[in-house]
């Protein structure tokens, strides 16, 4: 049988092939990644797609999270401020409410404290964070403002609008209470109970009744405010559920695209002996023919 | 009667023979590295002997012609191969150019700055009176159409260096065949005399070789060594000793189309590089370009109307986002821009109220919603990307395929037609040989020739 005398060409397509094998696994090496342009692998490559679209999602809402999760501090510890002040109110009229022993100055001392307390009360519920006001509802003016002409004093300049937040995939956070819900709520309008109590203490008239109306207010808020701490709740386990989700899609990625290092190594080396028993071959090619032995 | 004469005439046509078939060994040995060469054999026969009565003299040898040794049949088939080659060859590496645009490591493609977007109206959604954070906004929105832009504008571009190809293709397709039909009429000018025209075979099989990797070619050989050569539907290339050119002009969309005679064979052809090209020119780029063009539409119009529902920061509604696709859709992916430019008019909010943000939801949902055929951006987007890699990778797997063929094919006809040099060496020493005892052949005749002229002298 007759053989093809001239192998080099199959030889350099050896090379060749084993050369774009070398190059192939050297890059899949240095990435870490199987899959490094769309003709690797299509379907995984079209996977990793909504993978990655996936993980940057949990990205922002976690950026989402820890940005609305400070808004809900600042207005827990709002609250709670709040919350001593009308402590300190109760006390004081209680003490009020002591006729036997207290002077008119007295009284009097009381009902400027009083109304220290309330212009405080006003200046808490008029808190920002990072320029934002915690309690206008949805717009951006200051939420309260003493207003002689109203009954309480102070009026509610903000709106009863909520925000939600989306922190999830069709999960959505409401992100505040409106300020008239908190504190200007018919019966437990805290305003109002205090502006009540400052003028019985002038008044030194129904004191007592003012007093309870404080603590009614008082009673209601601490309700409001365990709203906050539910939504705080809600932000660490919703957290710690994208945590695990940004894990679950690296490990996914992972797996649709990563390389098997300790195989890839060995392919390489593999690959190498391959090339190096090619250029081997090239370099024996016989080198004489018939024609060097004959005399 | 024999005689010392017929012994003389016959060994020196011996040495004859024997020179012209050293020659063929010589000429396979010098051109053992000359690609498409094909091995001459000497070929020997009897003379036609003489009849004397009741015996019959031999009356030597002739070299009758030196033989090429080829086979036509594997030669179409080769032929054939690199057809498929050349298409494939063309179509892989033009596909891997348009891949490039479609690869998520870069992060500047398409798929990333879709989810860079949609995060941004995310971190928006926390605080919507930010202007930063509503700045980022239009910032990631800017950099969603320009991805578009590049990718559409990209593929465009290799679209028009496509077009290109094609005119430089056809160029050396009218070249390879215009040197086929001078061969074709050198070799039938060389056989209608008899003459060996085996070089000029070589050689034309060589250019056929070339001319198949850039066209479809199929090849009707007639009796006298001529050779028609026609594209698989039938438009002559080459007729004989007449080759026809191929034209190519460019259409109302300034595409170059392939014209033969008049007729325009474009989307005829089938094989070669040049129509590897085409397809990538008039299939996959448009194909390609249409989906983006959906894409980009469907989205800005999506996004549009979440944006146009909502109020902006001055609590005045909303408008578009980005500029209005065109109707049809065509275009909408290089034209894409966004039509905002004040950070404060991205539309958060859904009641009027500076820090409403429940408008954020509404374009925030688009990204979860069927926006084009059925399917969510990144859906369709990865769907893309798919078609382009599995066009590649498919592509290459029949181009390894189809070269492993070649190959074989190759070493087929290399061992009907290359030279060997230890069979060359061989034959040299029979042909030596044989020259050798011919010669011996003479001096004995020589010598009787003497002994009979000086016969009774002495």
């Amino acid at each position: 049988m007759r053989v093809n005398p001239n192998s080099m060409p199959d030889l350099l397509n050896a090379l060749a092939q084993t050369e774009q094998q070398q190059n192939t696994e050297l890059l899949q090496l240095s990435t870490g990644r199987r899959v490094n342009q769309p003709s690797d692998d299509p379907a995984a490559e079209a996977q990793l797609i909504e993978n990655k679209a996936e993980s940057a999602q949990a990205d922002s809402f976690q950026q989402s999270l820890s940005s609305i999760n400070g808004q809900f501090q600042t207005a827990d510890s709002t609250l709670s401020s709040i919350e001593t002040q009308l402590q300190r109110a109760i006390t004081l009229g209680t003490q009020a409410a002591n006729q036997g022993t207290l002077s008119d100055n007295d009284r009097l001392a009381i009902a400027n404290e009083l109304q220290g307390i309330q212009n405080q009360l006003v200046s808490l519920a008029n808190t920002s964070y990072q320029g934002v006001f915690l309690f206008s509802g949805t717009v951006q003016t200051q939420p309260f403002v003493v207003d002689a002409s109203v009954p309480s004093g102070v009026r509610y300049a903000g709106n009863t609008g909520l925000n939600r937040v989306t922190v999830g995939a069709g999960y959505q956070l409401q992100g505040n209470l409106p300020g008239s819900q908190l504190f200007s709520a018919t019966g437990s309008d805290v305003f109002q109970s205090m502006t009540d109590l400052i003028q019985s203490v002038q008044t030194n008239s129904n004191i007592g009744d003012s007093v309870a109306e404080v603590n009614k207010a008082f009673t209601y808020l601490s309700t409001q405010r365990v709203f906050y701490g539910n939504a705080m709740n809600q932000v660490t386990s919703q957290q710690n559920f994208l945590s695990s989700e940004t894990v679950e899609l690296s490990t996914q990625e992972n797996t649709i695209a990563g390389a098997d290092i300790s195989v890839i190594a060995s392919n390489l080396v593999q690959t190498e002996n391959a090339r190096q028993a090619a250029l081997q071959a090239i370099g024996r090619m016989p080198p004489r023919s018939l024609f060097d032995f004959l005399q | 009667m024999g005689s010392l004469n017929a012994s003389l005439a016959i060994a020196v046509g011996a040495l004859t023979a024997d020179q012209g078939a050293l020659d063929a060994t010589s000429n396979n040995v010098a051109n053992a590295s000359t690609p498409g060469y094909s091995r001459q054999v000497p070929v020997f026969s009897e003379n036609t002997p003489i009849v004397v009565g009741s015996l019959t003299f031999g009356s030597g040898v002739s070299l009758e012609q030196l033989q090429s040794i080829r086979d036509p049949i594997l030669q179409i088939r080769i032929a054939q191969e690199t057809q498929d080659q050349g298409q494939l060859g063309s179509f892989v590496s033009s596909m891997q150019q348009v891949q490039v645009l479609f690869n998520n490591t870069s992060g500047s493609d398409i798929g990333s700055q879709l989810s860079n977007f949609f995060g941004s109206l995310n971190q928006l959604s926390a605080d919507p009176t930010d202007l930063s954070l509503r700045q980022g906004v239009l910032t990631a929105a800017g950099n969603l159409a320009n991805s578009f832009n590049t990718t559409a504008n990209n593929l465009a571009q290799q679209r028009s260096n496509l077009d290109l190809d094609v005119t430089q293709d056809v160029r050396q397709v009218n070249t390879l065949t215009g040197q086929i039909a001078q061969l074709n009429g050198q070799i039938s000018n060389l056989q209608n005399i008899g003459a060996n025209a085996s070089v000029f075979v070589d050689q034309r099989d060589q250019l056929i070789g070339q001319l198949s990797s850039l066209i479809d070619v199929s090849q009707i050989q007639s009796d006298n060594g001529g050779l028609t050569l026609t594209t698989s539907n039938g438009t002559a290339l080459v007729a004989g000793e007449q080759s026809f050119s191929l034209i190519t002009q460019p259409d109302s969309t300034g595409q170059q189309r392939i014209f033969a005679q008049g007729k325009d064979i474009t989307s005829t052809l089938t094989s070669g590089q040049i129509a590897g090209v085409l397809q990538v020119r008039d299939q996959k780029i448009p194909a390609l370009l249409t989906s983006l063009d959906t894409l980009a539409a469907g989205l800005s119009n999506s996004l549009n109307s979440a944006n146009e529902v909502g109020f902006d920061l001055n609590g005045n509604p909303g408008t578009a986002l980005f500029s209005t696709p065109p109707a049809s859709g065509v275009g909408a992916a290089s034209a894409m821009s966004v039509a905002l430019t004040d950070p404060s008019l991205v539309a958060a909010s859904s009641d009027g109220s500076a820090g409403s943000n429940g408008n954020l939801a509404a374009l925030s949902a688009v990204n979860d919603q069927p926006v084009v055929s059925g399917q969510t951006p990144a859906q369709f987007y990865s769907n893309i990307v798919f078609f382009v890699g599995s066009d590649v990778a498919n592509g290459t797997a029949n181009q390894n395929a189809s070269q492993l063929v070649l190959q074989q094919l190759q070493d087929q006809r290399g061992s009907v037609s290359g030279v060997s040099l230890d069979e060359e060496a061989s034959h040299l020493v029979l042909f030596q040989q044989a020259y050798d005892s011919a010669a011996r052949v003479v001096t004995a005749i020589n010598q009787m020739m003497e002994e009979a002229v000086n016969l009774g002298s002495d």
